[in-house]
């Protein structure tokens, strides 16, 4: 039978169990054991140091690796001895909850998440079929695009230079009409006879707007003017050869670069995404 | 060699000349635009075309993370990031802003101080090895911090570097080595990834550092080689000696331990503080024959152009110049860290034009010119991205991104007072390279043929071809196979002739398809008189609306005029040319004297990058900050030797 005594006792163990911070410290203990229990930071509350074998094997191992020779026996005291000063600082700085609201330790521990989410990637080989893979599913981006064929006869233009259109009109009248395109128009230091550019050799020699001109053209007569930024550009687009799909012998190189370009990012987005829907999160903006 | 690949080149232009027969018009070519490969890996060889006739955009200088200060300054992007760039691919800044170039470009070279290359990345994961060295564990705790913490590391990195007090630990070569060896592989193996010929070439090199007491001594190391060749060296840094003599003595090394090749290209004379060319040597001793050939040969090109000012010319040296000027603003004032102010007598040892004339000094000395060189321009950006160009300016370091301070952001040396300001700044330039395909090997070759050109952002077609019978009428027909079967291309000498009559300069400049018109087309010659003097003149040569603007008796020209708007950061191209084109002969030509020729091109006026800012972000401009500047190119110059 429990006399007065332990009533008392057992109603003040109650009242004990009520408070919230036993709650707290019981909540934070088994957070630290689930952790201890996964191989974790450990448990700040445990007053024991273990430095084993295997550890000073690490220190002497990440030492040389700086220094390049054994480090004396004096160098391996040493290391360990700020070692052990490192893991008491580091538990009590946990045990102080330093870790949550110091900006430079926040930064540096996202830094090294992010760092584990990307570090096996870059080692890793990938595939053919991995490429394929990736190759079929960009298709636009390695589309060996058209290529054309064409002759252009230059008309100097300024911008807002009403002339020059009719001087552009009356040449491509001339041209139609059968005059060698070799003596009409301006001098240009650009070619006017081109043979098989794509959009971009068409964009580095004429610019942009010419490119993308050209692909509306008709072919087999003189057409335009075209407007680049140079000037105008009477244009006979002879011939127009289809882009096709390449092989990934072709484009081997840059599909790999991508892939892994693209991989690592989204590992990483993967990586934060999974962690992040874990975390029931609120965001109150300031009215 | 040189010679030798030159001779080669007009032998097989002028076959091509014979087997075209006549062309009819102007800059018309049989290859016409070079069509790029279909495939990039597959193919074994790129085909060549017969002469260099089509030009390549790159950048030679560029820093990503895996430069120390770089990364202290806060960019978190890598050499991947930079090539992927460079190639084309949107990438996001290190402040998160998307960036995309408007064309790719056809070359890179990252080109990050191989200084302990890799180390600051140790610094930051915070290497226990270091954080023991008080000072490294500043620095950070610094790089974790706030922007302007970040800049407050670059800043000491650099000051501790540049005046040899750099903590312990990151002057141990020996102890670093393990650090920088795997950073210089694993960015080795990258660029091999990237370089794609054909379509993209990715060079290997590095920047070596060399910055006594804060005055640039600095050089681009740039090889012709793959991982293959230079997987077996370790990059020469200014830690084991400041002294260039030294680097170039490791370039031969190379050359001959592993067959490879490799050039040096010198920067930002600027911020010498009358170091870059100098009179002298490292050592302070008068330049000797020998040192005179070593230098020729080891660095055939300067940069002359990049976000850290302009090196051609100063308004100092060239009173009756009235484009010195540009650039100059916030960077003639001191060396690279401002540590030291400037004086007049330091700023011929700074200036490329003046270098030029020098040379000429030194050859009639010495009997070589041991400041023969090309010129390019590059960005220098630590952004990792190569931005050049008022409008997409991505910034000079990753503290400066694009946004509303940037333009009067302050940068201030402690110890002598002098201070920067972000608007002056330039957005950086390119090099352009007229080479027979895009290959490191084609491209490498024209840069040690000199055939090169540099511009401020602006991709402007410039060519230059000396000879001593060009006339009007081939400016009709195809010039460019006038120019080469009959003269020497811009890096070239002026071949030996027993005519009597002046050197002829056929020049063709055309604008920038996505850029501003074309103001004017110069021509600069510098000469060395009998008695050892050096002379200059700058001559205005092709210019838009002659009929209107007419020379005065000294030969000045009236300004195009400017179509800025700056509430709008816009600009019209309703004045100005597309394309000046002309065959000029020298009217001041002394058949017995030495001397060169280059060319200067100048667009019209257009807003500078702080416009931009004020129109995209409000920034607010300081009252003193360039608004406009009329952009350029620089060709490499053409040399006359009545001795040749």
């Amino acid at each position: 039978m429990p006399g007065p005594d332990m009533t008392r006792l057992r109603a003040r163990a109650m009242a004990v169990l009520r408070e919230p911070f036993l709650h707290f410290v019981l909540l934070g203990l088994l957070i630290f054991a689930f952790n201890a229990w996964r191989g974790g930071v450990g448990d700040p509350a445990d007053r024991r140091i273990v430095v084993s074998q295997a550890e000073v094997q690490r220190l002497i191992g990440q030492w040389m690796q700086t220094w390049r020779r054994p480090p004396t026996p004096g160098e391996v005291d040493a290391l360990i001895r700020d070692h052990v000063k490192e893991e008491v600082y580091y538990r009590e700085a946990l045990h102080l909850g330093l870790d949550r609201n110091d900006e430079v330790v926040r930064r540096r521990m996202r830094a090294k998440m992010e760092f584990l989410a990307v570090s096996q990637l870059e080692q890793q080989t990938p595939t053919d079929a991995t490429l394929q893979a990736w190759l079929d599913s960009h298709p636009a981006q390695y589309a060996q695009g058209a290529r054309y064929s064409l002759d252009q006869v230059y008309v100097t233009a300024r911008q807002g230079d009403a002339a020059a259109d009719a001087r552009a009109a009356a040449i491509l009248r001339r041209l139609r009409g059968g005059t060698d395109w070799h003596r009409a128009g301006d001098p240009l230091d650009a070619p006017g006879h081109v043979e098989a550019a794509d959009s971009a050799g068409l964009t580095a020699t004429f610019g942009p707007d010419f490119a993308t001109a050209v692909a509306g053209l008709p072919t087999g007569r003189w057409a335009g003017p075209v407007r680049s930024g140079l000037g105008l550009h009477l244009v006979r687009l002879r011939q127009v050869m289809p882009g096709h799909p390449p092989k990934l012998a072709e484009v081997r190189q840059t599909v790999e670069n991508d892939w892994r370009a693209a991989t690592l990012a989204r590992r990483e987005a993967d990586g934060y995404q999974a962690l992040l829907d874990a975390y029931d999160v609120r965001i109150e903006k300031p009215k | 060699m040189t010679g030798l690949s030159r001779s080669a080149l007009l032998a097989s232009a002028a076959v091509l000349a014979l087997a075209l027969g006549g062309c009819s018009r102007t800059g018309e070519k049989a290859a016409a635009i070079h069509a790029p490969s279909l495939a990039d890996t597959a193919v074994a060889a790129v085909p060549e075309n017969a002469y260099p006739d089509q030009v390549y955009w790159g950048d030679t200088h560029l820093h990503t993370m895996n430069s120390t200060d770089a990364i202290m300054f806060g960019s978190r992007l890598t050499p991947e990031d930079a090539l992927r760039f460079a190639r084309g691919e949107k990438v996001r800044s290190t402040t998160g802003v998307e960036a995309q170039l408007e064309r790719p470009l056809d070359f890179l070279l990252v080109s990050d101080h191989s200084e302990g290359i890799g180390t600051g990345r140790e610094v930051f994961n915070g290497n226990s090895a270091f954080m023991a060295d008080a000072t490294l564990k500043r620095w950070h705790d610094l790089m974790l911090g706030s922007a302007s913490d970040q800049e407050t590391a670059a800043r000491e990195l650099i000051g501790a570097f540049t005046h040899q007090k750099l903590p312990a630990p990151l002057m141990n070569l020996g102890n670093l080595v393990r650090i920088t060896s795997s950073t210089w592989e694993q960015q080795l193996a990258t660029v091999e990834r990237y370089n794609t010929p054909g379509k993209f070439t990715a060079f290997i090199g590095y920047e070596y550092t060399s910055t006594p007491k804060g005055n640039n001594m600095h050089r681009i190391v740039i090889f012709r080689d793959g991982a293959d060749k230079v997987g077996k060296i370790q990059p020469f840094s200014s830690i084991s000696s400041p002294n260039p003599e030294k680097l170039w003595a490791f370039l031969s090394n190379y050359e001959q331990t592993t067959g490879g090749k490799v050039l040096a290209i010198p920067h930002n004379g600027d911020l010498s503080n009358g170091l870059m060319f100098a009179l002298t040597d490292f050592e302070g001793a008068p330049i000797t024959g020998d040192y005179a050939r070593r230098r020729a040969r080891w660095e055939p090109l300067t940069e002359v152009t990049q976000i850290k000012g302009d090196s051609e010319s100063h308004p100092y040296l060239s009173p009756d110049d009235e484009f010195a000027d540009f650039g100059k603003a916030g960077f003639d004032q001191g060396n690279l860290d401002l540590s030291t102010r400037k004086t007049k007598d330091m700023l011929a040892g700074d200036y490329a034009r003046e270098a030029l004339k020098r040379g000429l000094m030194l050859q009639q000395k010495l009997g070589t010119n041991p400041f023969k060189f090309g010129m390019i321009g590059a960005t220098d950006s630590h952004t990792a991205l190569s931005s050049a160009g008022e409008k997409g300016y991505m910034g000079d370091d990753a503290g400066v991104e694009p946004g509303p301070a940037r333009a009067s952001h302050v940068q201030t040396n402690a110890e002598s007072g002098l201070a920067r300001t972000g608007w002056q700044f330039l957005s950086g330039g390119y090099t352009a390279v007229w080479a027979t395909a895009n290959t490191r090997g084609a491209i490498w070759d024209g840069m040690m043929r000199k055939e090169v050109y540099g511009t401020t952002g602006t991709r402007l077609k410039l060519r230059l071809f000396g000879g001593w019978d060009f006339g009007a009428k081939d400016l009709k027909g195809n010039f460019v196979q006038a120019g080469y079967s009959r003269g020497v291309p811009m890096g070239g000498d002026l071949p030996a002739t027993k005519r009597k009559g002046p050197p002829t300069l056929m020049v063709n400049v055309l604008k920038d398809p996505l850029g501003a018109n074309l103001d004017r087309v110069q021509i600069v010659k510098g000469w060395v008189d009998k008695a050892g003097q050096t002379h200059e003149h700058v001559y205005n040569v092709a210019w838009s609306d002659p009929d209107k603007r007419r020379l005065d008796a000294k030969g000045k020209l009236p300004a195009v005029g400017d179509t800025v708007d700056l509430a709008h950061a816009t600009y019209a191209n309703t004045i100005g040319a597309a394309q000046l084109s002309t065959v000029w002969k020298d009217p001041d030509f002394d058949p017995s004297v030495r001397a060169f020729y280059y060319v200067r091109a100048l667009e019209i006026p257009t807003p500078r990058w702080p416009v931009y800012d004020a129109v995209r972000y409000g920034a607010k401009l300081p009252a003193d900050a360039r608004l406009k500047d009329q952009q350029r190119g620089y060709s490499s110059p053409i040399w006359y030797d009545p001795k040749a």
